[in-house]
């Protein structure tokens, strides 16, 4: 490993080579690509949480002229496999259009397909659907007793997961703690929403027979699971990774959609386009995040010191199963924070329910883990009067003590928490702060300030697979590059996904510019389609710096390895004699040196004088393993679960207005901690989008439903975004701590700043309104409805 | 999210509009298409046909009438916003127009619009009533015009006849040393308000001589409160007599609630925002006395 400070690309203020085109609204995006003999789909919605399809009418939509062809879901059935299940849970099935009931409202009954998307939704309006309307069930708790209406009948009940585990002596360490404490914390049901939607189109080619892909999508095995729905072989089905993608942190798993097209396509032998509209996209994009009840239980000391923990954790997953129960799995590989908490009972449950399928969002579940991890924490200060920054100091695992085994299973790489508070806090004037705080009370502000502790799991493998499906045995998560240099010396890298603003392409050629002591400016990077990529699983779990940077270098070492055999054959030494030195090798006892073009030469033209058994050219792939990764869980369900483990600490102040509740945060600092920076760019707007999206999550966005089961929050004008007058200046303080177990010791990044920021911000409003008595535990906390209870409390102690 | 299938036409003269609406009683008249535009978008409106009023010459223009000042319907939010005239006539109006829509949405919305759409939550409206001014509009019969108070009539609806073209929004101008505030509240700055408040307010001699005071958002149409008025006027306005007035009518108001905000909030939030309305209103007259 390279000391940071002799990085002579990596960690240096270059620009990010994708920007450019972005910025000059150059990208090449889903709705860019058409082909002009496409056609177009719109979709039949379900105006019910759940009914029963008792027909289709479709005749007066075909009567249309340009419309030519209305598929059901029964018909679908018959044409594809149900989509796959994260969870052993045959009975929940799946298919891209309703079959023979609607389980959402907005849930797809039937798609139409026209010339223009404008005539497809004309025609969809004639489309006569006659439903019988069934119980249904919208709230999580409710879905989870035996005498709700199951959201599918053949499975018996609403319950897809419920399994407690117990990691350590945790009612021995409950009986001999001195405080105990419990509560209950809500996270409302939120998601990215990416300014693009989610589009795809797809194109059967009968001669070729392959389906060719073009989608804006973040999904790993995506090109698999279009396969096995169609019954295609794997070699049948090409995707397009060369599309950028216009936002998605998670959402855009479009496996349903594309499907839908995919078999349209095959069937009318016409390309078919599909890009979703805010309104689908929002109430039938399958594209919402988490919907959680935390009831938490706490052991711990007068001193502070937090033994043990019982966390029930209740997700409201939707009409369907897909990955979402997962999202309760990832958060168990840092389900004690940055704390040694010596025990740990987790019980997982997920539920069905009438609601909009729940998708992969931002840290996996980790974010809703967190604010509840954070709550407790600062619950526990509160109870024993003690400051909640020293709380969390004593608790806190020390910069000597990793790798550090937590009670579930996972080793966490490094960290220097203590001193990341340390550099926060000199950078705040914490003092300060505090009296500032006091001063805005003092003028009859509410005003509050608001911590977080928190870590962001990266390298994302796919432990919580065969950890709550016994008949999964994923133990690899691989992702890969390959490196060629071509005849005249220049240099082309791959990557095999879509890239949806992380920035693969600075990653890549920085990564490799660096190993190989060249420019990364003269390296090409470009995105094979899936037929010719090598294995890989896409942008998830916060994992593409560890795992796309690893196979990137080692790919470049594989080259140098290369060119330094050939050198040693030229120089006439030991391989071990001969130095790699910015695209040149030499032997330092003959003072003799090869030039990157003569090597070059050698390898493309020259087969005489290459080492016996070498392959002519000059190329390397490398294909990365997870660092740890490679078990499967204990019997008491333990498991390794992401290898690296970043840290952030927030301190928010903020001052609310007592009568209107309006929340203005005055001061955001942030202390992040990931490990070796590869690019500084990408990781600060990394920080800062998911700051801005916490601040919605605690605030604002909700995917809210009524007593009815309808959506209400369907466009922009309910569903609240942040805008750049709500998002503050936001303030970071860096600090490094190198993961040992990765190639430059950087850890990820994706993620980070939502995954605390709604601790803080909503620490900094509890700390706010505590004086009047008042505590808010269930998110977004409306301003109107912190009005509401300040204005409560002060007229009942009128 | 593609409209309903529609007609669109652009007429040249104001009469010529008017025949079409006439003739056509699901055509729609539209001028910035800032609200329109996505309710067709999601087919919550399905006009047979579009008639195009931003460009007759019969709507264009910011007039100087002496005693009020008037707006051709079609004149643009932003072209209000940026207008000297209306800086110095009407201080309540530019002080309201930052608030409505963003910036990009005001360049093509336009001060009729906003008047004729309606809304509620919506700042010209909410000045328009406060300040007693008028809307005119035209017929194939002819010119009538139509007090603001009497024009709106409920949520998103308004006296206008369907077959009718809104012509001018006029506003009266007040003299002497005249202070305004204008206050809303919302979760992201310039959405819908759940309340919004404005006063406009004159003094003489250390005293309130005029006084104007209006609340919307979360009323059905927006409320001029005329018992404040009465209330203040030949008082300095202290903090307490503009407490003391806005009680009754404020309990008075009738509030409507949604899933965002409640009854009470938005009966407390509007009694707070025209309190500082009022004060704001008031400094700003004494400091343009002083």
């Amino acid at each position: 490993m390279t000391a940071p400070a002799n990085f002579k690309f990596l960690s240096r203020q270059r620009r990010v080579r994708e920007d450019r085109r972005f910025v000059a609204g150059k990208g090449r995006y889903i709705a860019d690509i058409n082909r002009p003999d496409a056609l177009h789909v719109a979709l039949v919605h379900s105006p019910h949480p759940a009914a029963k399809i008792v027909s289709i009418d479709a005749d007066a939509a075909l009567a249309l002229p340009g419309v030519h062809y209305v598929l059901t879901g029964a018909d679908l059935a018959k044409a594809v496999e149900p989509m796959m299940n994260g969870l052993d849970t045959p009975h929940v099935r799946r298919f891209p259009l309703a079959v023979g009931q609607a389980r959402y409202a907005g849930e797809w009954v039937a798609a139409v397909v026209a010339d223009t998307r404008a005539l497809a939704e004309d025609a969809a309006e004639l489309v006569n659907v006659d439903y019988e309307p069934l119980p249904f069930v919208i709230d999580g708790e409710e879905a989870y007793t035996p005498q709700s209406a199951p959201v599918h009948a053949e499975h018996g009940s609403n319950i897809l997961l419920d399994r407690t585990f117990v990691w350590g002596e945790v009612e021995k360490h409950f009986s001999e703690s001195e405080h105990h404490l419990s509560f209950r914390v809500t996270w409302g049901r939120n998601s990215t929403v990416p300014i693009e939607t989610f589009g795809v189109l797809a194109a059967w080619d009968p001669w070729g027979e392959t389906l060719d892909v073009w989608a804006s999508i973040q999904m790993p095995k995506y090109a698999d699971q279009i396969a096995r729905a169609m019954r295609l072989p794997g070699n049948a089905v090409r995707v397009h990774y060369d599309v950028d993608v216009g936002g998605s942190y998670g959402v855009k798993r479009g496996i349903k959609h594309t499907v839908l097209v995919g078999h349209l396509s095959r069937l009318l032998n016409r390309p078919i386009r599909l890009i979703e509209d805010r309104l689908e996209n929002m109430r039938a994009g399958d594209a919402h995040g988490p919907d959680r009840i935390f009831d938490v239980e706490v052991a711990f000391n007068s001193d502070g010191i937090v033994r043990s923990m019982k966390m029930r954790a209740l997700d409201n997953a939707g009409a369907y199963a897909g990955r979402a129960p997962f999202q309760l799995g990832k958060p168990i590989g840092a389900i004690v924070g940055p704390y040694k908490i010596a025990s740990v009972q987790y019980r997982a449950i997920s539920v069905t329910s009438n609601k909009a399928a729940q998708e992969a969002v931002r840290g996996f579940g980790q974010a809703p883990t967190n604010y509840a991890i954070e709550t407790m924490m600062d619950r526990v200060a509160a109870h024993l009067g003690l400051d909640r920054i020293e709380l969390r100091r004593r608790n806190f695992i020390r910069a000597d003590e990793f790798p550090y085994l937590i009670p579930s299973g996972t080793k966490y790489d490094s960290g220097d928490y203590h001193t990341v508070v340390d550099k926060v806090l000199a950078h705040v004037g914490y003092e300060a702060l505090i009296a500032e705080r006091d001063a805005l009370r003092a003028r009859g502000m509410l005003a509050g300030i608001g911590v977080a502790a928190c870590l962001e799991p990266s390298g994302g493998n796919s432990s919580f697979e065969p950890l709550l499906n016994d008949k999964n045995t994923t133990t690899t998560w691989m992702e890969a590059c390959r490196i060629n240099v071509d005849a005249l010396g220049a240099i082309a890298a791959t990557i095999h996904t879509t890239s949806s603003g992380q920035g693969h392409e600075t990653l890549t050629s920085t990564v490799i510019g660096e190993t190989l002591g060249l420019d990364p400016e003269t390296i090409r990077i470009v995105r094979p389609d899936s037929l010719a990529s090598l294995p890989g699983n896409s942008p998830v779990g916060s994992r593409m710096a560890i795992m796309l940077g690893g196979a990137a270098h080692l790919a470049a070492n594989k080259l140098i390895d290369k060119c330094k055999a050939i050198g040693a054959l030229q120089f006439g030494c030991a391989v071990e004699d001969v130095e790699y030195a910015a695209g040149a090798v030499s032997h330092a006892a003959s003072g003799r040196k090869l030039a990157w073009a003569e090597l070059v030469n050698i390898a493309h033209r020259n087969f005489h004088l290459l080492p016996e058994g070498a392959q002519p050219g000059l190329e390397a792939s490398h294909v990365y393993q997870v660092p740890t990764a490679g078990d499967l869980p204990t019997t008491d369900g333990r498991i390794q679960m992401y290898p690296c483990h970043s840290f952030e600490f927030h301190v928010v102040l903020t001052a609310i207005d007592p009568i209107t509740g309006k929340v203005d945060l005055k001061r955001y600092v942030i202390g992040h901690d990931c490990g070796v920076v590869i690019n500084p760019h990408i990781v600060k707007g990394m920080t800062l989008g998911g700051i801005a999206h916490g601040l919605g999550a605690t605030l604002m966005e909700e995917f809210a439903y009524d007593d009815q089961g309808q959506m209400m929050s369907q466009t922009f004008m309910d569903y609240l975004l942040p805008s750049s007058h709500e998002v503050p200046q936001v303030e970071i303080v860096h600090h490094c701590t190198p993961s040992p177990l990765t190639v430059f010791g950087q850890k990820g990044s994706g993620e980070s700043g939502y995954l605390g920021s709604p601790a803080a911000i909503s620490g900094a409003i509890n700390d706010a309104v505590a004086p009047f008595g008042v505590r808010f535990e269930k998110l977004p906390i409306r301003m109107t409805k912190i009005s509401d209870a300040v204005a409560a409390a002060r007229s009942g102690k009128a | 999210m593609k409209a309903a299938a529609f007609e669109y036409v652009r007429p040249v003269t104001l009469s010529e509009a008017c025949a079409i609406l006439r003739a056509d009683e699901d055509a729609r008249v539209i001028a910035g298409g800032q609200t329109l535009v996505p309710m067709m978008a999601m087919r919550l409106a399905r006009p047979s046909r579009l008639v195009d009023v931003a460009r007759l010459p019969e709507l264009a223009g910011i007039a100087d009438e002496g005693a009020a000042v008037s707006f051709g319907a079609a004149t643009r939010q932003l072209d209000a916003e940026k207008s000297t005239l209306v800086k110095i006539k009407l201080p309540l109006l530019a002080a309201a127009l930052p608030w409505v829509g963003h910036r990009p949405t005001r360049s093509r919305g336009t001060v009729g619009g906003s008047v004729a759409n309606a809304d509620p939550a919506a700042e010209i409206p909410l000045v328009l009533v406060t300040l007693a001014g008028e809307v005119e509009f035209a017929t194939a019969d002819g010119v009538e015009t139509c007090a603001a108070r009497d024009f709106f009539t409920g949520p998103m609806m308004t006296a206008l006849p369907q077959d009718a073209v809104l012509t001018r929004v006029r506003f009266p101008v007040w003299s002497g040393r005249v202070g305004v505030g204008f206050h809303e509240v919302s979760t992201r700055r310039s959405d819908f308000a759940y309340v919004s408040a404005c006063a406009q307010v004159r003094f003489e001699n250390g005293v309130c001589a005029q006084l104007a005071v209006g609340v919307g958002g979360g009323v059905p149409v927006p409320t001029r409160l005329d018992a404040v008025a009465q209330a203040l006027v030949g008082t300095a306005m202290s903090d307490a007599d503009i407490d003391a007035a806005l009680e009754a009518p404020v309990a008075a108001l009738d509030i409507m609630t949604d899933h965002y905000a409640s009854t009470d909030y938005r009966r407390r939030v509007a009694r707070e925002l025209a309190a500082r309305a009022l004060r704001d209103a008031r400094d700003a007259a004494i400091g343009a006395a002083a």
